[in-house]
């Protein structure tokens, strides 16, 4: 199969009518390649949360892609996204996870960067350079577009790129559910201790299609679902939203953005929740009325998993996480897990919550341990010659999507497939592959951001 | 050649002798083990640097003297 032609991904290797998908797009290393040039050096991507670096000189080291960049704030207070390599000779001029510094220090031959990204040393400048060097050349490499959204930094590589809030869209809606308060303030967030970072060997898009909403995967939870980890002692979450809300998945076709939500029936109350502890009940109880009185229809909103694109996952609820999948080559991911709490939540409510997030997500999290054993198979069970001769099927619910879904008085922003009767779908599946050979395709991002090209013709 | 200086350990208000001749008293120490910074107290080669404050790279420090 020919993989290298440009125009050849949506015919060839992504046929959303027909709901294929080549296996060589997750195992082909020359589209790996590919990938790192044509998408994630043009999208917007997560590198982390302000509550990490609180302080003039805080730092923490994040990625873009393969990239090592450095996430800190300046003496000043401004936030900075740095390229992590000296420009002397590449070395990394910050080797630690997280820190503070006045400067970054390449061990290397010494060049030495302030926070700002400035140079501001270099050994005999005097007597090696005859002053002649020009400092102000040879600062750090800055990302040139960086944004902060209710503590959540996000940087782009392309200058070219749309303004962060116009690559989300409407979908910035649902990125609120995951960041604001779950009493309904705005971003009342924050990051709860440290992140998680592991290593699984597959390709970077079998966890972001799963994150997209792909419930068809429950049955892998079985177990989980019977040891009952959730937080009321039984299956994985709360889940009797799901005996009385629509349960919708929600895709951006111009973006590449979606997810699940469930919307429940006007006047009908959020079921109890966080049942093994009656601090913790009581505290989500009241948010919740808080939450409905705050954002009146909209509060009958609760999220499920969704993805940034391409490779941020929301998990809004129960555990309430972000997760970046990092590319680490075509055969191996990354993960880095976020975990998001309500920064004004009781003490106990957060002690809480970290003891139930990390028996769910993360290495040791026994959800997450069920997913990884189906990428890291599947991924390997994809590479030979044979295997990949034959694509993936994504056909589920193909054909019954729906414009302007509205039930009950409240508009859903998105193409919508409601999938409460039908039990599962591939509709936000194909929304991610769709995007991503969109952005295989296309040169720049006059190409890609067709929002603008449809206002134009208006 | 005298023996490598562990600037590290180099506390403010320590005096430092340079290459050159040079004395400095230390400012702050990022604890990099590459720079300090240092206010110069005498300059042999160059009176002008007599009171700035600059970044001293390890190499240049050859003997540590008392603090002040």
């Amino acid at each position: 199969m020919a993989t290298t032609r440009k125009d050849g991904y949506r015919p060839g290797l992504v046929d959303i009518s027909a709901g294929q998908v080549s296996r060589e797009i997750f195992v082909n290393e020359e589209i790996y390649r590919e990938e790192l040039e044509r998408l994630f050096a043009r999208v917007w991507l997560f590198v982390g949360h302000e509550s990490q670096i609180p302080k003039p000189g805080d730092y923490f080291v994040s990625g873009m892609g393969e990239e090592s960049v450095i996430l800190c704030r300046d003496r000043a207070g401004k936030v900075h996204v740095f390229l992590n390599s000296c420009r002397h000779r590449g070395m990394k001029v910050c080797r630690y996870d997280e820190g503070n510094t006045p400067v970054f220090t390449c061990p290397y031959h010494g060049w030495s960067y302030g926070t700002d990204g400035q140079l501001v040393g270099v050994p005999y400048f005097r007597e090696a350079y005859h002053e002649k060097l020009d400092r102000s050349r040879w600062g750090l490499v800055e990302v040139p577009r960086t944004y902060l959204y209710k503590g959540t930094v996000w940087a782009c590589w392309d200058s070219a790129a749309p303004p962060f809030l116009e690559y989300l869209g409407d979908f910035v809606r649902y990125l609120d559910l995951t960041l604001d308060g779950w009493d309904g303030s705005e971003g009342g967030t924050e990051i709860l201790g440290g992140i998680q970072k592991w290593r699984i060997p597959c390709n970077w898009k079998f966890p972001a299609e799963n994150f997209c909403g792909d419930s068809y995967h429950n049955i892998s939870h079985r177990s989980v679902d019977l040891v009952g980890i959730g937080p009321s002692g039984t299956g994985r979450r709360d889940m009797r939203e799901r005996q009385m809300a629509r349960r919708l998945q929600v895709a951006f076709y111009e973006r590449g953005h979606q997810t699940g939500v469930y919307l429940f029936p006007k006047d009908q109350a959020t079921p109890p929740s966080y049942q093994h502890s009656p601090e913790v009940s009581e505290y989500f109880a009241h948010c919740e009325e808080e939450r409905r009185k705050k954002r009146g229809e909209w509060g009958r909103l609760i999220g499920s998993p969704g993805e940034i694109f391409p490779n941020t996952a929301l998990h809004p609820r129960q555990p309430r996480t972000i997760a970046v999948w990092h590319p680490r080559g075509a055969h191996q991911t990354e993960v880095w897990r976020w975990y998001v709490v309500d920064s004004a939540a009781p003490q106990e409510v957060k002690d809480f919550l970290r003891d139930y997030y990390i028996r769910y997500s993360g290495p040791g999290g026994m959800t997450e341990q069920d997913d990884m054993e189906n990428w890291n198979y599947a991924h390997a069970a994809s590479r030979g010659t044979i295997a990949r001769r034959y694509p993936y099927s994504y056909e589920q619910g193909l054909g019954f999507e729906t414009e302007n879904y509205e039930w009950q008085g409240l508009r859903i922003p998105g193409t919508v497939m409601d999938i409460t009767d039908a039990k599962s779908s591939e509709h936000n599946l194909r929304n991610l592959y769709r995007r991503w050979a969109e952005f295989m395709e296309a040169e720049s991002w006059g190409e890609l951001a067709t929002w603008r090209l449809a206002r134009a013709a208006e | 050649m005298s023996e490598p200086v562990n600037i590290r350990l180099l506390q403010p208000g320590t005096r430092v002798v340079l290459e050159g001749g040079a004395t400095a008293e230390i400012v702050s120490n990022p604890q990099d083990g590459v720079w300090v910074f240092a206010r110069f107290l005498t300059s042999p080669d160059d009176p002008d640097r007599i009171g700035s404050e600059e970044m001293v790279f390890a190499q240049e420090i050859v003997e540590v003297g008392e603090a002040s």
